[in-house]
């Protein structure tokens, strides 16, 4: 065996004065920059911890998370957070399990930087919601959820394994279960949801529309058919030629022309999502064209030789390859999506971005110039998503092993 | 070679086939018995890949008559499709599944256009690497592997089709020098074993110690055939002799 290849270690104090003073130009740019950084995180630091009058977020947490939601219904929304937190941790552990067992048994590679970690972005959004209301109740509240997904998480480990199959329905069923304790039974449906809640719901149903139809699009528009061709080709040149608001404004005025007479029009939230899911497919559609041909055909003769049908061949062979190559663009289009949906505030509803506006408008607040405070705090909260799906994203493609296999 | 109920396992009547104004292959006739090892020689180009893709319908033959197993090729995908099922095909450059562990490369033609219990597809699966020796890298995914452990993993998902014949196109083409025995080992062993078998090599060693016939290609037309031994010490027509005198 070949001896294991020298280590050489370097101090802090070598590293710094190879990198950082290696030569008079050198020096006098980490100088400069090291001020400026000094400066930058000084006034940051200043206005965040100092300058700020963060009560107007205070006073307004409730508008901002969830708008004009009744308040007298605000419990089905905590009820919901139980349900979701129960799934989601029974489904994590139940993967979880099955993944360690899969390692244990050689099958797959163990992946670094995993479990709790993976839900920091998540921490930081819930730590500062909390800070801002200021009160204990939700604390306590949310110490329960997370005790419930923390409870949950253990019994999914525990999952049989002639049952593993059945977890991502059990899943599914929760997801359906937190949304029928707050719309079903008198409750509240969404087009009076509104704040972050509004934001969450716009962009997590129009990614889970949007990325089927658009994988049809892509797949349409590499059909041997010349008619389904031209119709996929048409769809994607339209809706990519059109600006977002366009399309967000035509779903306001235009939806009622195509439906039958006696229908009643859907509501404004509605007509966001299916705006938002014909814009997003589009753009989806031409990522997954992308990654349809960045797999080689032989891949597709290696199954035909098989015997494997033509949508065998697509649903095992091709769509899988393809996917996974292009998992930065998609998550990159969904990132896109979740921040577009502030704008439907163009078609009166009021998600996230609105209320921040809104609120600056208080009598309490008029003409005090607060308008950075809001800014500053919806944008943290969206960069909390974003740079969650980001983490996901680079976590899944690693876990696909792209690059490797 | 028997021929048990007389007709051909693979019947090639006048295929002639182009790509654009290239005439690939020229009114080729042959006719493969049942458990029969044929391989198939010649120059870059003169059509060998070309004819044993028409055999599965990977190429369509523009002109003649193919007959698998009884089944005449037709644009009828369900008789495609039936010749796919009998016929399995080992590529020069293996062609595994890159996103699907070594075992699940075999299972899946099994489960999808056999419809196997995953339980009996698997243990099959398990049997066939035993099989080609490679049984520890079951639950490797392909990239992981070597050449020659990649295309032995290629042979065992063509024969967990059960297939009565065989199709092997330049399988050694693309290994190490090293590697080349152990794939052409798993092909001996399966010539054994009576699968019908055409081969397209350039492995003249294998072919001599397997081959029940030689065919030599040029041009898209089947030059010369005949039983190894006359082949390579007797050939006939001046193209085989240049040839042979160029690989050996």
């Amino acid at each position: 065996m070949s001896a294991p290849p020298p280590i050489r270690r370097r101090s802090a104090g070598e590293w710094a004065r190879a990198n950082l003073f290696g030569s008079r130009l050198d020096t006098a740019l980490t100088v400069l920059f090291t001020l400026l950084l000094a400066w930058v995180a000084y006034r940051l630091g200043r206005f965040v911890l100092v300058d700020a009058r963060w009560e107007i977020v205070e006073r307004n947490i409730t508008n901002l998370l969830v708008g004009s939601f009744p308040r007298d219904q605000l419990s089905r929304l905590w009820a919901a957070l139980f349900v979701l937190a129960a799934a989601l941790g029974f489904g994590a552990g139940a993967f979880g399990a099955q993944r360690r067992r899969e390692v244990a048994e050689g099958r797959a590679e163990a992946l670094p930087r995993g479990g709790i970690r993976r839900l920091v972005p998540l921490f930081l959004l819930v730590a500062v919601l909390l800070w801002f209301s200021g009160t204990l109740e939700p604390a306590l509240l949310v110490l329960g959820a997370f005790g419930v997904g923390y409870g949950f998480n253990l019994l999914g480990q525990r999952t049989p394994r002639r049952l593993e199959r059945y977890v991502p329905l059990v899943v599914l069923a929760g997801v359906l279960a937190a949304f029928l304790v707050v719309a079903a039974f008198g409750g509240v449906g969404w087009n009076l949801w509104g704040g972050f809640l509004l934001t969450v719901f716009l962009a997590v149903a129009a990614i889970l529309l949007s990325f089927p139809f658009g994988v049809l699009l892509a797949l349409g528009r590499r059909s041997s058919l010349p008619a389904v061709r031209a119709v996929c080709v048409a769809y994607i040149e339209l809706f990519r030629g059109v600006p977002l608001i366009t399309i967000l404004f035509m779903a306001f005025f235009m939806i009622g022309f195509f439906l039958p007479e006696g229908v009643d029009a859907p509501s404004l939230v509605t007509r966001a999502i299916i705006g938002f899911t014909l814009f997003t497919a589009a753009y989806v559609a031409e990522v997954v064209r992308g990654g349809l041909q960045s797999v080689p055909a032989v891949q597709v003769e290696a199954a035909q030789a098989l015997g494997l049908s033509p949508f065998k061949t697509t649903t095992r062979i091709v769509l899988p390859q393809a996917l996974r190559a292009v998992i930065p663009g998609l998550v990159g289009q969904f990132i896109s999506l979740y921040k577009d949906t502030s704008l439907v505030f163009i078609i009166g509803l009021t998600e996230l971005l609105a209320v921040a506006q809104n609120v600056t408008k208080q009598p309490d607040f008029l003409a005090q110039g607060l308008y950075v405070e809001t800014l500053v705090f919806a944008s943290f909260v969206y960069w909390t998503g974003s740079y969650w799906m980001s983490r996901e994203s680079q976590r899944l493609e690693r876990r696909l092993g792209l690059g490797e296999r | 070679m028997s021929t048990e109920n007389g007709t051909p396992m693979i019947l090639l009547e006048g295929v002639s086939k182009w790509f654009g104004d290239f005439q690939a292959l020229n009114g080729v006739d042959l006719s493969i018995e049942r458990q029969e090892v044929v391989v198939v020689c010649g120059p870059s180009g003169s059509g060998k890949s070309t004819m044993i893709r028409c055999v599965n319908r990977l190429e369509k033959h523009d002109a003649g008559r193919i007959v698998v197993d009884g089944i005449e090729l037709s644009d009828d995908i369900r008789d495609i499709q039936e010749v796919r099922r009998e016929v399995g095909m080992v590529f020069q450059q293996f062609n595994l599944f890159p996103h699907l562990s070594v075992l699940e490369n075999i299972t899946l033609a099994p489960r999808n256009v056999r419809r196997r219990p995953r339980a009996e597809a698997e243990e099959k699966a398990m049997a066939l690497l035993e099989r080609v020796q490679i049984p520890e890298q079951a639950h490797k995914y392909p990239l992981q592997l070597s050449g020659g452990q990649q295309q032995r993993a290629a042979i065992a998902r063509a024969l967990a089709m059960e297939p009565r014949i065989m199709l092997f196109d330049e399988p050694t083409s693309a290994l190490d020098p090293e590697m080349i025995k152990e794939v052409l080992d798993v092909m001996t062993e399966l010539a054994g074993s009576g699968m019908t078998m055409v081969v397209i090599t350039h492995e003249m060693g294998f072919a001599r110690a397997v081959a029940n016939r030689m065919v030599f290609m040029a041009d898209g037309e089947i030059v010369e055939e005949g039983t190894p031994e006359h082949f390579f010490t007797a050939p006939r027509e001046e193209r085989t002799k240049q040839f042979l005198a160029q690989i050996l």
